[in-house]
């Protein structure tokens, strides 16, 4: 027998942590709310059923707000899981429970595990569970999934439980006057209108055609004699509660959520204001709000690109330049090899997969900053700042967290824009995410910076983030004045508490992230080296070149580089360059030293022969603002939705870079001549 | 008659009626703002707008556009 159960709970109540306990996998969490953009499936371990376990998005409720709350409400009423696991952050229980009290309109067993209660002991505050399954009607386990505490008694309980076709009664949450016009409505509806939604249990189908639910109400298709039926019903509720129906039905389940917990939970002493409530005042001072911010942002980029830059890459070239490659030419020069496989593997392999691992210190280090800004509760608390100066942009603070997880890579945060409830938003900041700068277009910036301007190459790189954030305000301005026009949905966010992030999620986050880099380093990077090798050391006629100008590659750099020459970098080099990094960001930097590794010099003196300062930032300009890489725009397509907003987002991108870039060259060269 | 608004930090008051419209109306109970239930104003962002208010337990933060239409009693 297979079994399907569901985890079901609010954003941010540690429900991915939790599934990873649970199933042993390594998915990534953050403390911020809606981490977990797309269902997620894993094999419950330790047990000898056939148990799968779904990690649904986080939702506050099932009301169909966001495409997280219809991707896990269509989940549960469509699939009917045979159990849900409500994960609830006991720390933030009566918040937590409302969405419980719908999850018990669902005709489903459920099981409750009141997460973090490390948090709520050390609180002072203990939870009484079996006076908790007594009011709710279902079994509760206390657990903590950052500790590790409580999974076992938890996939027993889920083993004892799953498959028990009997469902007990959950307890009543509405009082009696309302239960019985909820009755009466649900028979009217039953023997006037059989057909409508006919598979949803009966109390969520009740109170969802009462509350005039948007999906609801699509699916009864104007049938206007049903309207007037709900119409009836809902004057009749306001008459009893005195309240509208919509205050009505959310007072009436936070009542019965009130007194359940007042009975149930017992303070033992006095909360005293802990560390993270005065770091928190700090952190959010009204005047050292944002330098604090800023600061953080800059000591983030200084120390990873210049300090352990500096530390790292002068030991990594060396390594790669002087040991490796000199060991590969005598070693296989001894044993014969010809010239041409000698090349391959040193102007090939090792300098196209080269220059690409030679950055890797530098993005674990940002990697584990970010990850840990992520944990740590601070992204939430920059969207609040950010508020007031995005919503002049058209978007909301919310935007802002995308645009964060962005920074290390454009995919999960094109993803993230999901947690946004308006579509107008949503497309917006889609489009706007890949304009800032994800970890893998890093290493082009530092290496054109410490090239280029020496002394001053944090400063450079860190204007970088500047004209990012420009372009992505102006552009949020002008856009949703024209091409994303629309109303403004508001602005409404739980500010988590700051917690201590924990090594273990970090070290997981930072390895998942740094993994794929190398993995990419591995597969498309090493195939494209070979692949660029060939095509620039071979002419049409198969013949070897001299010098790489006259190769297949050269002449096809040629065709296109025209289109470069206004904004300086009208050479093939350059050219290719950008063509190979539609593949991979990181490609541009292999591509130009597999080019340039037949010239005499270093690479860097190389590199400055193509390039002058002016050009060279012009170049990472058009890099960083151009449309990203194939995996990004995939996402960008599948998040926007339709080719309309798709093509006009890849024009947009394309045509500003080159806009930008065409001027940053032709003013800064008659300036710097 | 005083809104959510009109509370300075570190003021506590309980929630008379919700006169926000449309949707954040609807998200706004979702979150526990109802009838009745104590709300104290924390903080206000940097930029003067939005705010942050506890309650229920948790912090919840909103715009002072819909603070406004919070109606609250003593």
């Amino acid at each position: 027998m297979k079994y399907k159960i569901a985890l079901v709970g609010n954003p941010n109540s540690g429900k991915t942590t939790l599934f990873n306990c649970l199933t042993g996998s390594n998915l990534y969490v953050g403390n911020w709310p809606g981490v977990t953009v797309e269902k997620k499936e894993g094999n419950l371990r330790d047990t000898e059923k056939d148990i799968t376990l779904v990690d649904l998005p986080g939702i506050y409720s099932l009301a169909p707000y966001s495409i997280d709350e219809i991707v896990s409400r269509n989940f549960l009423l469509e699939e009917r899981p045979d159990l849900i696991i409500n994960i609830i952050d006991a720390s933030n229980i009566e918040r937590n429970l409302y969405l419980s009290t719908q999850l018990m309109e669902l005709d489903c067993p459920i099981i409750g595990a009141l997460n973090m209660i490390d948090v709520v002991q050390k609180a002072g505050v203990e939870i009484d569970i079996q006076k908790m399954e007594k009011i709710f009607g279902y079994p509760f386990i206390e657990i903590s999934a950052q500790k590790e505490t409580g999974i076992d008694e938890l996939i027993k309980l889920v083993e004892k439980t799953v498959g028990i076709k009997k469902i007990k009664e959950f307890p009543q949450i509405f009082p009696a006057e309302v239960m019985v016009l909820f009755d009466e409505f649900d028979q009217l509806v039953q023997n006037k209108y059989p057909e409508v939604l006919a598979d949803y249990p009966h109390l969520f189908r009740v109170i969802k055609l009462i509350e005039k639910d948007e999906e609801v109400l699509l699916k009864i298709h104007d049938n206007t004699d049903l309207l007037e039926d709900i119409y009836a019903v809902r004057k009749k509720i306001e008459a009893v509660s005195n309240h509208d129906v919509d205050s009505a039905i959310a007072d009436y389940r936070y009542r019965f959520i009130t007194a359940g917990i007042s009975q149930a939970t017992r303070k033992t002493r006095e909360n005293t204001i802990q560390f993270q409530e005065k770091l928190d005042k700090v952190l959010m001072n009204r005047y050292a709000a944002l330098p604090i911010f800023f600061f953080f942002m800059f000591v983030i980029y200084y120390v990873s690109i210049t300090l352990v830059g500096e530390i790292t890459i002068g030991g990594i070239e060396w390594f790669i330049n002087d040991v490796l490659m000199v060991t590969v030419a005598t070693g296989l020069g001894s044993l014969g090899a010809a010239d041409w496989i000698i090349a391959l593997i040193n102007d090939g392999i090792i300098t196209g997969v080269g220059a690409v691992l030679t950055f890797v210190p530098q993005l674990v280090v940002l990697f584990i900053f970010i990850s840990i800004l992520e944990d740590s509760g601070y992204m939430a608390r920059v969207a609040f700042i950010m508020d007031r100066i995005f919503r002049h942009f058209g978007l909301s603070g919310k935007s802002f967290i995308p645009m964060v997880v962005g920074l290390g890579c454009s995919v999960p945060g094109i993803m993230a824009t999901r947690t946004l409830e308006n579509e107008r938003e949503r497309k917006l900041t889609a489009v706007l995410t890949p304009f800032i700068s994800c970890g893998a277009k890093m290493p082009i910036y530092v290496l054109m910076a410490s090239v280029f301007f020496g002394e001053y190459q944090t400063l450079l790189v860190f204007s970088l983030y500047l004209v990012s954030l420009t372009v992505v305000f102006t552009s949020g301005f002008v856009l949703s004045k024209t091409w994303f026009k629309g109303a403004d949905s508001g602005y409404l966010l739980e500010i988590p508490p700051l917690r201590l992030p924990k090594l273990k999620n970090t070290a997981t986050q930072v390895w998942e992230r740094i993994k794929e880099f190398i993995v990419r380093a591995g597969t498309i990077i090493f195939a494209a080296s070979v692949v660029l090798w060939f095509l620039q050391s071979f002419t049409l006629g198969f013949q070897m070149v001299d010098s790489p100008e006259q190769s297949i590659l050269a002449m096809f750099g040629k065709i296109i580089a025209p289109i470069f020459i206004p904004l300086g970098f009208g050479n093939w080099v350059a050219s290719v360059a950008l063509l190979t990094g539609v593949a991979a960001k990181e490609m541009i930097i292999s591509t130009m030293s597999v080019l340039l590794s037949g010239q005499e010099g270093s690479f860097t003196v190389a590199i400055s022969q193509i390039f002058t300062p002016v050009s060279a930032y012009s170049f990472v300009i058009f890099v960083l603002l151009a449309s990203p890489c194939m995996a990004a725009i995939a996402t960008m397509k599948k998040e926007l939705g339709n080719w309309r907003d798709f093509i006009f987002a890849l024009a947009y991108q394309l045509g500003l870079a080159y806009g930008i870039a065409f001027v940053i060259y032709q003013v800064g060269s008659r300036i710097f001549v | 008659m005083f809104t959510l608004k009109d509370l300075r930090p570190g003021q506590k008051a309980c929630v008379g009626s919700i006169a926000v419209e449309g949707l954040m109306r609807r998200k706004l109970m979702d979150m526990g703002v109802t009838p009745g239930v104590e709300i104290q104003v924390n903080k206000t962002a940097p930029f003067g707008d939005p705010i942050e208010v506890r309650l229920r337990g948790y912090s919840l933060s909103l715009r002072k556009k819909d603070a406004e239409n919070i109606l609250m009693v003593q």
